[in-house]
C-alpha cells in the first residue's frame, strides 16, 4: 500500500511531532481514514489537518480534557475477572471514526431492513412457526435454545411489535463493504456510553467538531422517548427502565439513560403484580407501570414462569404480559435472535419473509448440524472460526469459547471432521473476517487498529431510526479477537459527517410547550436506600467525632488505660468499633455501606456527590493502613470529617427538596439523635469518669456554645440542657426529633383519611415527649428508653414506606 | 377405569410468608383415547386474593394464585374424577437407534408434541458423561428404540434403591446416579438423561398412581405422593411411549397424567417463591380410588 508524504496529508504545516507521520494501512486491510490509494478520505481531511498542526503536548492536554470529563461524570462499566468484579473507567479512544453521510445512508438502509427482518423472524418464532414447518429453520435451533421462552409463545406484544430497540455490531471487510457481525436484541447496551463518548470527544475536539457537519445524537433519543410514551395505555401509567442492579456491567448506563430520558430506574424487587398489572412500590403506594424498557435478560424477569433461580425478577410478570397490560422493550424471548447459528439462515429467511435479499450481508456462517455445511467447514477449517452454535455472543467477544481453525496444529485439523460429525448441531463455523482499521493515538502517534461499529436502531412512531453514530470498538492490537471490551479494547466516538450543515436538536421541548412536571413517585427501594445512606453517613460521622476526641486525649496522655479513655474504648466496643487500628475497620465498613446504598440510587445522585463519597472511602482506606494512634489519628479524623462535610454539603446544597431528600434527611437526623442519646446515656451519668462531660461537648461540637450560654463550668445539667433539650442546637436530640417531625409531615400518606398515620403519630409523640422534659429529669433510664423508641420509629418507617 | 382423586399439599413456614404467588399444576389432563377429566377443582387456603388459570406451552392447565396476607401455612387441595382407558398393547413399531436421528431431523415442527423439545439438555438436566456411559453399556446392537427404553427402565429399577430420605426435589441426576438411590423424580431424571445421551428424545411426566392395587397385585412405589415417570419418543410412527422406571413397568391404566415437560422444573406441582422464608415443612397426601372396573 502506498504511503503519501505526511505533509501532503496533514495539510501544509507538517511539523516534526506530526502524529500522522508514518500512518499507513495494513496490507490487504481496508482503512477508515485512507482510501485504497493511501489518500486521506475527504471527510477526514479537516480533522487530520487540525491534528497535524497540534503539538504533542496540546494533543495530550486536549485528550486529558476528555478523560477528565468521563472521570468527573463517573462513567464506568464493571469488569469481571479472577480478582472479582471492579469498576473500570470508560476506555475512550480519543480519535473519532469519521464516516461520510452518504455512505451512512446506505448503512442505515441495510440496518433498517435487518431490524424489520428480525421483527418478522421473532414474530414467526413465537407465533406460527412457518419457517420451521417449511423446512427453512431447523427445529433444533429453536427447541434446543435456552432463549426460546416457551411461556411467551402465543403472547402477542402490546402494540403488535416484539422489537423496539436493537443494536448491530458491524465491520468493514477488505473490499470496503460492511458486514453484520452480530445482532443484539435481548437488552442492547452502549447507547448511553455512545452519548457520553460524544460529549467527552467534543471536549477534546470542540473547535473541530463545531465546524464539521456532524450529525447530532439527541433527536434519536427524543424520538425513541416519544415512541415509548405512545405505548402507554393509560394516562397515569409510568415508564421505567428495569435494571438487574448495580452488580451489572452496564449499570451506569441504565442509571444514565433513565436520568437522561426522565424514566424511573427500577429493579425486579421494586415491582409487584396486582390483578395482572405490573405495579411499582413507591412511598405513596403502588403505581401502575405501562412500559418497561428492560435491561435484564428475559429469563430472569419472572421466577415463576421463567428461570426459577432468578432473584432479580418479578413473580407474575409473564401473567401481566399474557393479560396485555404491559408493553415491554424488547419482548421477553427476543434474545433468541442473538443465537449465533441463526446468522447462517438469515439470507434464506430474509428472502422468505421480505421477498428481498439482505442489503447488508452477515458474516458467513455455517451451522454444523447439517451435513453439507459440516463438510464445508471441515474442508475450509483454515479460514474458519468454530464456536458454540447457541452462543449469543459474537465470536470475538465470547471469552475464548471459539477456536480459530488456522491456530490448530496439523493433527488437530485432521480431526475437525470427526469433531463436527459428533457434536455438529452444537457448533457453527464462521469465516474469519478481517476488519478495517482506524487511527488510534498510541504513544504520540496515530497507528491503525482494527475496529467494529456498534450501531443502534430504535423503533419510533415513524418506523425504525438508526442512531447517526454510535461507538467504534477499537482493538488493542492487530488481532480482531482483541476487540473484546473486557480484554482491554477502547471505544471511539463515530462522526457521521454531512456535506451540508446539520440540524441541532435537543431533548428540551420548545419554550411555548413548557410545563412543570411534579417529580414522580419515589420507589420504596430508592427511599430505603436514601434513608440508609443518611444513616450510614451520619454513623460514620458520629464514630469519627468520638475517635478524634479519644486520640486527642491519647496524644496528651499516651495512656490508653486512663479511666476516660478506657471507658470510651468500652463504649466503642459496645457499638462494634474495635480500637486495634487507629482508623478502625468498622468505620470503613460504614462508609462502604453508605456507598453501597448510594450505588443503588445512582440515577438520583449527582456525579459530584458520588465522587466526594468514593474519595472519602479511598482516603479512609489509606488511613486505615498508615495512620498511627494519637496526634496522627486525630489529624486523620479531622481530614475525614472535612471530606464527609464536603459530601453532606454537596447533598445539602444541590439536592432537590422532595420526597427523596426527606428520607435521606430523616435517616441523618435519626442516626444523629441515636448517637447523641447513646452517648449521653453513657457519659453523662454520675459515675462517668472525669472529663466525660467536656469530651461530650467536644464530640457534640458544642464547646463554644456551652461557654457562651452557661455561666458555669460543665455540669451534668447544662450538658443535658444543651445536647439533649436545646431546640436550637443542631446536635441536640430534640433538634433531630423536631426535624424528623417536620419532614414526616410532608411525606405521602402522613395523613390517612384526615388522621395521622401511625408513623407520623409516633414521630409527633417522641418529639413532644422530649420537648417537655427538664434537664433534671434526664437520666440513663430515660436515655435508654428514648433510644429504644427511636429504633422503633425506624422500624415503623420501614413498615410504612419500604415494604 | 374411573378414579376419584384427592391431593393435599401443605406447607408450614417458620416466618410468615406474604404476597406469595404460586403456579400450581396438579389437575389431570384430558388426553384423547387415554384419559378424560370429568370434573376437577383446585383450592388453596388461606383464601387466594387472585386466582387465574392458563394453558401452558405443553398444553396443560396451570393455576396461578396469590395469597396477599401474611400466612404461616399454605394448603393446596385438588379433587378430581378421571376416566382412564386401559391401553391396548401395540406392536413395537419403533426404529432402530441409528434410524431415529433421521426421523428426528425430518420432523419439521416445534409445536407442543415435537420431540425436539426433549432431545437435548433442559434446565434441570445437563449432559452427564457418567450417565451417558451407563446408557451405552446398557444397550445392545440391533435394539429398537422401545427396546432400549425398556432395557434402561429395567436396569435403573434394578440398580437403584427407592429411598425417600436420600435425595430432595433439588438433587441433580448426577448425584442421584452416584447414590443409586432416590424417588420417582430421580429415577425419571436419570432415565431421561440416559436416553437423551443416546440421541433419544425423552421427557418428564408428572401424575398420580392408583393407591390400592387390584387384588393379588403389589402396591406400587410412589402412590402416596404425586408420581413421575418418563415418556420416550419412539419415532414418527409410534410417537411417545411412557415408562415408569420406579416400578419397572410401562405406564398403564394405573397411571394418571397431570403434565408433560422437559424435566421437573417445567411442571413442578407447585412453583413459587417459598425459598428464603426460613425453614419450611412440607407434607403431601394423595388418594387415588377406583370407582368401578
Amino acid at each position: 500500500m502506498s504511503k503519501a508524504p505526511a505533509t501532503e496529508r496533514a495539510g501544509q504545516e507538517g511539523i516534526s511531532t506530526d502524529p500522522i507521520l508514518g500512518y499507513a494501512a495494513l496490507p490487504g486491510v481496508a482503512d477508515e481514514m485512507l482510501d485504497a490509494n493511501g489518500q486521506i478520505k475527504p471527510v477526514w481531511r479537516n480533522l487530520i489537518s487540525h491534528l497535524g498542526r497540534m503539538s504533542e503536548s496540546e494533543l495530550t492536554e486536549r485528550f486529558a480534557r476528555a478523560d477528565r470529563y468521563l472521570r468527573d461524570a463517573g462513567v464506568f462499566y464493571r469488569t469481571y475477572g479472577a480478582q472479582g468484579s471492579g469498576e473500570r473507567n470508560w476506555p475512550i479512544s480519543h480519535i473519532p471514526v469519521l464516516i461520510d453521510g452518504n455512505e451512512w445512508e446506505a448503512v442505515s438502509k441495510g440496518l433498517v431492513q435487518r431490524a424489520e427482518l428480525l421483527e418478522a423472524l421473532i414474530a414467526d418464532i413465537y407465533g406460527e412457526n412457518r419457517l420451521v414447518q417449511e423446512g427453512i429453520l431447523p427445529p433444533a435451533l429453536i427447541a434446543g435454545n435456552s432463549e426460546f421462552l416457551r411461556p411467551l409463545v402465543g403472547i402477542k406484544p402490546v402494540g403488535g411489535h416484539y422489537l423496539h430497540f436493537c443494536s448491530f455490531e458491524i465491520g468493514r471487510g477488505p473490499d470496503g463493504n460492511w458486514w453484520v457481525l452480530a445482532d443484539r436484541t435481548q437488552a442492547p447496551s452502549g447507547a448511553g456510553f455512545a452519548l457520553e463518548n460524544r460529549v467527552a470527544t467534543t471536549r477534546a475536539l470542540s473547535d473541530i467538531y463545531a465546524e464539521a457537519h456532524v450529525h447530532r445524537l439527541a433527536s434519536f433519543f427524543g424520538a425513541f422517548r416519544d415512541a415509548l410514551q405512545s405505548h402507554k395505555q393509560y394516562g397515569e401509567d409510568r415508564i421505567a427502565v428495569l435494571s438487574p442492579g448495580p452488580a451489572n456491567e452496564t449499570y451506569f448506563e441504565h442509571a444514565y439513560i433513565a436520568r437522561y430520558l426522565g424514566f424511573m430506574l427500577l429493579e425486579g424487587e421494586d415491582l409487584t403484580v396486582v390483578n395482572d398489572r405490573v405495579m411499582v412500590r413507591t412511598v405513596a403506594g403502588l403505581k401502575p407501570i405501562g412500559v418497561l424498557w428492560r435491561r435484564l435478560d428475559a429469563a430472569y424477569a419472572d421466577p415463576l414462569e421463567l428461570n426459577q433461580n432468578s432473584h432479580i425478577g418479578t413473580p407474575g410478570m409473564v401473567q401481566a404480559l399474557r393479560s396485555g397490560s404491559l408493553a415491554i422493550v424488547n419482548a421477553l424471548g427476543s434474545g433468541i435472535l442473538e443465537t449465533r447459528a441463526l446468522l447462517a439462515f438469515m439470507p434464506t429467511v430474509c428472502r422468505r419473509l421480505t421477498g428481498e435479499d439482505l442489503l447488508m450481508p452477515s458474516i458467513a456462517t455455517w451451522w454444523c448440524g447439517q451435513k453439507a455445511e459440516r463438510e464445508h467447514v471441515a474442508k475450509n477449517v483454515e479460514r474458519m472460526v468454530i464456536g458454540p452454535a447457541y452462543s449469543r455472543l459474537p465470536f470475538f467477544d465470547d471469552n475464548g469459547q471459539s477456536v480459530l481453525g488456522s491456530s490448530l496444529h496439523t493433527k488437530a485439523k485432521g480431526r475437525v471432521g470427526d469433531w463436527l460429525a459428533a457434536e455438529g448441531s452444537k457448533l457453527v463455523g464462521q469465516e474469519v473476517v478481517t476488519l478495517s482499521t482506524t487511527p488510534a493515538y498510541v504513544n504520540g502517534k496515530l497507528i491503525p487498529r482494527p475496529m467494529s461499529l456498534r450501531v443502534f436502531a430504535a423503533r419510533t412512531e415513524h418506523g425504525w431510526e438508526i442512531m447517526p453514530g454510535g461507538f467504534a470498538r477499537i482493538g488493542s492490537g492487530d488481532d480482531v479477537a482483541a476487540i473484546a471490551m473486557q480484554a482491554g479494547g477502547t471505544a471511539a466516538d463515530v462522526w457521521i459527517v454531512s456535506d451540508k450543515p446539520v440540524a441541532r436538536p435537543t431533548l428540551l421541548p420548545p419554550e411555548e410547550t413548557f410545563t412543570r412536571n411534579m417529580p414522580g413517585s419515589l420507589p420504596s427501594r430508592a427511599a430505603d436506600n436514601l434513608y440508609w445512606l443518611g444513616r450510614y453517613i451520619e454513623r460514620a460521622e458520629g464514630a469519627l467525632r468520638i475517635l478524634r476526641a479519644w486520640h486527642l486525649r491519647y496524644a496528651e496522655s499516651a495512656d490508653p488505660d486512663a479511666p476516660l479513655l478506657a471507658d470510651i474504648t468500652r463504649y466503642l466496643k459496645g457499638i462494634d468499633i474495635e480500637m486495634s487500628k487507629a482508623v478502625p475497620a468498622t468505620l470503613l465498613r460504614n462508609i462502604d455501606s453508605a456507598i453501597y446504598s448510594a450505588s443503588n440510587i445512582r440515577d438520583r445522585f449527582s456525579p459530584d456527590g458520588w465522587l466526594a463519597l468514593t474519595d472519602l472511602a479511598k482516603t479512609a482506606r489509606r488511613f486505615h493502613e498508615t495512620v498511627q494512634p494519637g496526634d496522627d489519628a486525630s489529624h486523620a479524623m479531622t481530614i475525614l470529617l472535612r471530606k464527609l462535610a464536603g459530601f453532606a454539603g454537596l447533598v445539602h446544597e444541590n439536592m432537590y427538596r422532595f420526597t427523596g431528600w426527606r428520607f435521606l434527611s430523616i435517616g441523618r437526623h435519626l442516626e444523629r439523635g441515636l448517637h447523641m442519646t447513646r452517648l449521653l446515656g453513657h457519659m453523662s451519668g454520675p459515675d462517668a469518669p472525669d472529663g466525660s462531660l467536656d469530651m461530650l461537648l467536644e464530640i457534640g461540637d458544642s464547646v463554644m456554645t456551652h461557654r457562651r450560654r452557661y455561666n458555669v463550668n460543665t455540669a451534668r445539667l447544662t450538658v443535658a440542657d444543651l445536647l439533649a433539650l436545646d431546640p436550637l442546637n443542631p446536635r441536640s436530640i430534640l433538634f433531630q426529633l423536631n426535624e424528623i417531625r417536620t419532614e414526616v409531615e410532608q411525606l405521602p400518606n402522613a395523613f390517612v383519611n384526615g388522621q395521622m398515620s401511625p408513623f407520623y403519630r409516633e414521630a409527633m409523640r417522641l418529639h413532644s415527649g422530649l420537648a417537655v422534659m427538664t434537664p433534671e429529669a434526664m437520666n440513663e433510664e430515660v436515655y435508654r428508653k428514648l433510644e429504644q423508641e427511636m429504633e422503633k420509629l425506624s422500624d415503623i418507617l420501614g413498615q410504612t414506606y419500604f415494604n | 377405569m374411573l378414579y376419584d382423586l384427592s391431593l393435599h399439599m401443605g406447607y408450614a413456614y417458620d416466618v410468615p410468608a406474604s404476597g406469595a404467588r404460586h403456579v400450581i399444576r396438579v389437575l389431570p389432563l384430558s388426553l384423547p383415547d387415554r384419559q378424560r377429566l370429568i370434573a376437577g377443582s383446585v383450592t388453596v387456603t388461606p383464601h387466594a386474593d387472585e386466582k387465574t388459570t392458563f394453558i401452558d406451552f405443553f398444553g396443560q392447565q396451570a393455576t396461578s394464585v396469590l395469597v396477599r396476607a401474611p400466612h404461616e401455612r399454605l394448603d393446596i387441595r385438588m379433587q378430581a374424577r378421571v376416566m382412564v382407558e386401559t391401553p391396548s398393547m401395540t406392536a413395537d413399531l419403533s426404529p432402530e437407534l441409528d434410524k431415529l436421528g433421521e426421523e428426528l431431523a425430518g420432523f419439521w415442527s416445534v409445536d407442543a408434541l415435537s420431540p425436539h423439545h426433549v432431545a437435548g439438555p433442559s434446565p434441570r438436566l445437563a449432559e452427564e458423561p457418567q450417565i451417558a456411559a451407563y446408557a451405552r453399556e446398557t444397550i445392545r446392537p440391533g435394539q429398537t428404540v422401545r427396546e432400549i427404553a425398556l432395557s434402561l427402565c429395567n436396569r435403573i429399577h434394578k440398580d437403584f434403591t427407592y429411598d425417600t430420605k436420600a435425595t430432595t426435589v433439588d438433587t441433580p441426576p448426577k448425584e442421584a446416579f452416584r447414590l443409586k438411590r432416590g424417588v420417582c423424580q430421580d429415577f425419571a431424571h436419570v432415565m431421561i438423561v440416559a436416553l437423551r445421551s443416546l440421541g433419544i428424545p425423552a421427557g418428564y411426566v408428572s401424575g398420580f398412581l392408583r393407591t390400592i392395587p387390584p387384588p393379588g397385585k403389589e402396591r406400587l412405589e410412589g402412590a402416596d405422593a404425586m408420581h413421575a415417570w418418563v415418556r420416550v419418543w419412539c419415532g414418527e410412527t409410534m410417537g411417545y411411549v411412557e415408562f415408569d422406571p420406579t416400578n419397572n413397568i410401562p405406564a398403564g391404566s394405573d397411571h394418571i397424567v397431570v403434565a408433560y415437560g422437559r424435566d421437573y422444573s417445567d411442571i413442578a406441582p407447585v412453583i413459587g417463591v417459598l425459598k428464603g422464608y426460613g425453614n419450611q415443612k412440607a407434607e403431601q397426601a394423595v388418594d387415588v380410588v377406583p370407582l368401578k372396573g
